[in-house]
């Protein structure tokens, strides 16, 4: 009787619950460690800095769920700042310049899907290719010079607040309930999860695999672009070297979350919990002084041990 | 029959509360082959485990030889010569039958240490020779059939000099002739006193090659006979504990005239040649053959799920053009395909998602959002109506039993009461018990006027449930008739081409 108890206390700790505690853990540390962790202002930064990397990390979990990776993410929000940047210095339109943003994204996203269901190539191959020409596209377009000097009033959305709140954490959180209620409550999630556990299995169930095949890179292209629009606006600057390594940090947050990169396992939750102690360790980092380089090593032994303690049942 | 080569004392294994072994003493004399028999579930994997190393037991003892051995690991079960065939096989797709065969034990060019791959060939081309297998070694596994690379398996453990071989299902999926190949090395290798355990669902097979046969029943030892000693009958009652009525139920009713499935011409290439059937409401139709005449190919085409075929296909008399499953299923047809495991389950997910996944509309509220209580009251009524056991709607289907997961797999479909029901082998590695369950369900499903096609090697089982047998010969029909006019010698004499068609 007593096994079956601490089977399930396991079971939650290795769950959504261990996260949770692991964060609890991780912010008292900080605030023990720094007067400057637990106030206000370094709050909103660390919801500033997670929004961006969960949106993306919400894309990549659509796609890790059905069992593909998409490593071309990074390259994706660099190339859609740059668009959005060069649209809005051209057009002076705002919400022209967003939506080319946007589109570019998921323009992406619709090549590696088609890339990968119907020319049937490896996801890693194709997105890691994509990678490379997404972000020499961006080096290209400005000659890999930022693009600076963009209107003041671009940079609500990125640097913004609606009654205290950054605009970027309220998009981020919209885009994440979505996400939840689709993948969690909807048979298109089902669908898609079970994609990822077992392709064929799938097909015979008479589930249109192609279909959700490609919403899955789709999405997580466009939230790319949403992305890449956020950090142009927080930086009122494209940078054409943006979110370089994003992808990595984006794999890592989603996996943390208790995803398996072979497909079909994988929550939401786990999701926005894995991105946001990756941002709340890189800002604790920060504040406490450990060394950029020393930061990293960091972060590869959390991923490492989050990963080996689930392993052991 | 010469000495005990091993003995197995008093074994106990529990894992958690169950019992999956107790008190269970058996031996093998040389150059015995010992068939082990029971439901799913009757504790034969775990012996067989048991004796590979794979776990460990709680209580009794091994001797080999008479001489008290302990078994830590895979490794030292094969150091005593212990070598255990699984139906998962071990082989390297992208390598050749001999790099196979000698894998981890391949002879060594002295003074450099590379692979001397002329001897290699040399030995692995006696090898073949020895046993009389006409494969060709430079082969890649990936290249040859199920059957046929069960023998390379076998033939791997003979290369690191097992006396002790265990067979798990060694049949399943094979041909009725590379089921006499099987047997033919078998016997070669009771010559060469290899003893041998085998783990058969077919009783038939039993009575073909084994000289003794243990059944188990919860675990326990039940009853060891000398197979001349011993007749099916009593098998099947030891085995399930109880009489049973028929192994092969009949139906009530018969078949109805409205035709469901009719082919014009359907054609693949290499496949299937001009294949024109029907099938009618409430029919169950057999379709049967050795392996590769083209069943599976056959139940795809009519399913959808592969391209590249020609001809024409009238559902209810009417032309359709299937594109995908989708249509397929839009249409009434739902498909039971032949691996439960890799095309049929979400190994990983619950029983009620297994059973919902192609009928998840009917759990949906709101036209968006799926609701856990439509879901679970949904799945909780068709798994009472199979029977599935335990109904536990969140257990994994991985955890299941052969017989249960075929009934989710079957389940699955019901949700969505077809028209039409194809159903490839649809008894393959399920136990006597819970083919009779299938075979009632099949019988339940055709008298409420679904079509039923069986695509199945099992000539046994197409002979006694269907109402009528088409016989594949290289995807050709080379017979179509009722099964009360054919005996199961003709069916197989026709399937293997010993005999022509009309």
């Amino acid at each position: 009787m007593v096994g079956k108890k601490n089977q399930i206390v396991s079971k939650f700790l290795k769950g959504e619950l261990g996260l949770l505690l692991a964060l609890i853990f991780i912010v008292i540390l900080f605030t023990l460690l720094s007067d400057y962790f637990l106030i206000p202002k370094n709050l909103f930064n660390i919801t500033r800095q997670v929004s961006t990397n969960l949106i993306v990390a919400i894309g990549m979990t659509f796609v890790i769920l059905n069992g593909e990776i998409d490593l071309s993410v990074g390259g994706v929000a660099a190339l859609s700042g740059i668009a959005t940047a060069s649209v809005l210095i051209s057009t002076g339109s705002m919400s022209l310049a967003i939506i080319t943003g946007i589109l570019i994204g998921m323009l992406v996203g619709v090549i590696n899907g088609i890339l990968v269901i119907y020319g049937k190539v490896q996801s890693f191959i194709v997105t890691l290719a994509m990678m490379g020409i997404a972000r020499g596209t961006a080096l290209f377009w400005c000659d890999g010079r930022p693009i600076s000097n963009l209107a003041e009033e671009f940079s609500f959305f990125g640097a913004g607040f609606i009654k205290n709140i950054p605009v970027s954490s309220i998009i981020a959180i919209f885009i994440f309930i979505i996400a939840y209620i689709f993948i969690h409550r909807t048979k298109h999630g089902l669908y898609i999860r079970s994609i990822g556990a077992n392709l064929e299995a799938s097909k015979l169930s008479a589930i249109p695999i192609n279909r959700y095949r490609i919403i899955t890179f789709i999405t997580s292209g466009t939230l790319s672009g949403v992305a890449g629009v956020i950090i142009t606006s927080r930086l009122l600057s494209a940078q054409p070297v943006a979110a370089t390594g994003l992808e990595l940090d984006v794999i890592a947050a989603v996996i943390l979350g208790g995803a398996s990169l072979s497909g079909g396992i994988g929550t939401m939750i786990g999701t926005l919990l894995g991105s946001t102690i990756i941002g709340v360790i890189d800002n604790g980092m920060n504040l406490v002084g450990i060394s950029a380089f020393f930061q990293q090593i960091v972060k590869g032994i959390i991923i490492l041990a989050a990963v080996l303690i689930k392993r052991r049942d | 029959m010469g000495q005990a080569i091993l003995e197995v004392k008093n074994i106990y294994k529990n894992f958690g509360g169950i019992k999956a072994l107790q008190d269970v003493s058996l031996s093998l004399k040389e150059g015995e082959i010992h068939a082990l028999i029971g439901e799913n579930g009757a504790g034969k994997s775990t012996l067989i485990k048991i004796l590979t190393g794979v776990i460990k037991m709680d209580e009794g003892e091994i001797l080999l030889n008479g001489k008290r051995t302990i078994i830590e690991n895979p490794i030292s079960a094969r150091i005593n010569g212990i070598v255990a065939i699984y139906q998962e096989l071990s082989l390297i797709e992208s390598l050749s039958i001999a790099q196979n065969i000698f894998l981890g034990n391949e002879p060594i060019k002295k003074i450099i240490g590379w692979i001397d791959n002329k001897t290699l060939k040399k030995r692995a081309s006696n090898y073949l020779k020895e046993f009389n297998i006409g494969f060709d070694f430079d082969c890649k596994i990936s290249e040859i059939g199920l059957g046929q690379k069960r023998i390379i398996e076998i033939l791997k453990a003979m290369s690191i000099n097992a006396k002790i071989l265990l067979l798990d299902e060694p049949t399943t999926g094979m041909s009725g002739a590379e089921i006499i190949t099987l047997f033919k090395i078998m016997d070669k290798l009771k010559k060469k006193k290899v003893n041998m355990f085998f783990i058969s669902h077919n009783i038939e097979e039993i009575f073909r090659i084994c000289d003794k046969v243990t059944v188990l029943r919860n675990g326990k030892n039940v009853g060891t006979y000398k197979i001349n000693n011993v007749d099916h009958q009593t098998l099947v009652k030891t085995m399930l504990g109880k009489e049973i009525e028929d192994e092969y139920p009949r139906r009530k009713l018969k078949p109805l005239p409205d035709v469901l499935i009719q082919t014009e011409d359907f054609f693949a290439k290499g496949m299937l040649e001009k294949i024109n059937l029907n099938l009618h409401k409430g029919e169950i139709l057999g379709i049967t053959g050795a392996m590769g005449a083209g069943k599976s190919e056959l139940g795809e085409a009519l399913f959808a799920s592969v391209k590249k075929i020609s001809g024409k296909l009238k559902i209810k008399e009417r032309q359709v053009n299937f594109k995908t499953p989708i249509d397929a299923y839009m249409n009434g047809i739902a498909y039971v395909p032949e691996d439960r495991k890799t095309q049929g389950l979400f190994l990983n997910y619950s029983v009620e998602n297994n059973l919902l996944i192609a009928n998840i509309n009917k759990a949906i509220i709101g036209k968006l959002f799926i609701s856990s209580q439509r879901k679970r009251k949904l799945s909780m009524n068709i798994a009472k109506k199979l029977r599935i056991i335990p109904l536990d709607m969140t257990i994994k289907a991985q955890n299941l039993s052969g017989g249960n997961q075929q009934k989710v797999v079957i389940g699955k479909w019901l949700i969505g009461s077809p028209d039409i029901l194809i159903m490839d082998e649809p008894t393959r590695g399920i136990d006597v018990g819970a083919k009779i369950e299938v075979f009632n369900l099949i019988n339940d499903l055709a008298d409420n006027g679904v079509g039923i096609i069986i695509l199945s090697s099992e000539f046994q089982e197409v002979k006694n449930i269907c109402d009528r047998i088409i016989i594949l010969r290289k995807g050709v029909i080379v017979r179509e008739v009722n099964s009360d006019d054919i005996s199961t010698e003709e069916i197989l004499a026709l399937a293997l081409g010993v005999k022509n068609g009309r």
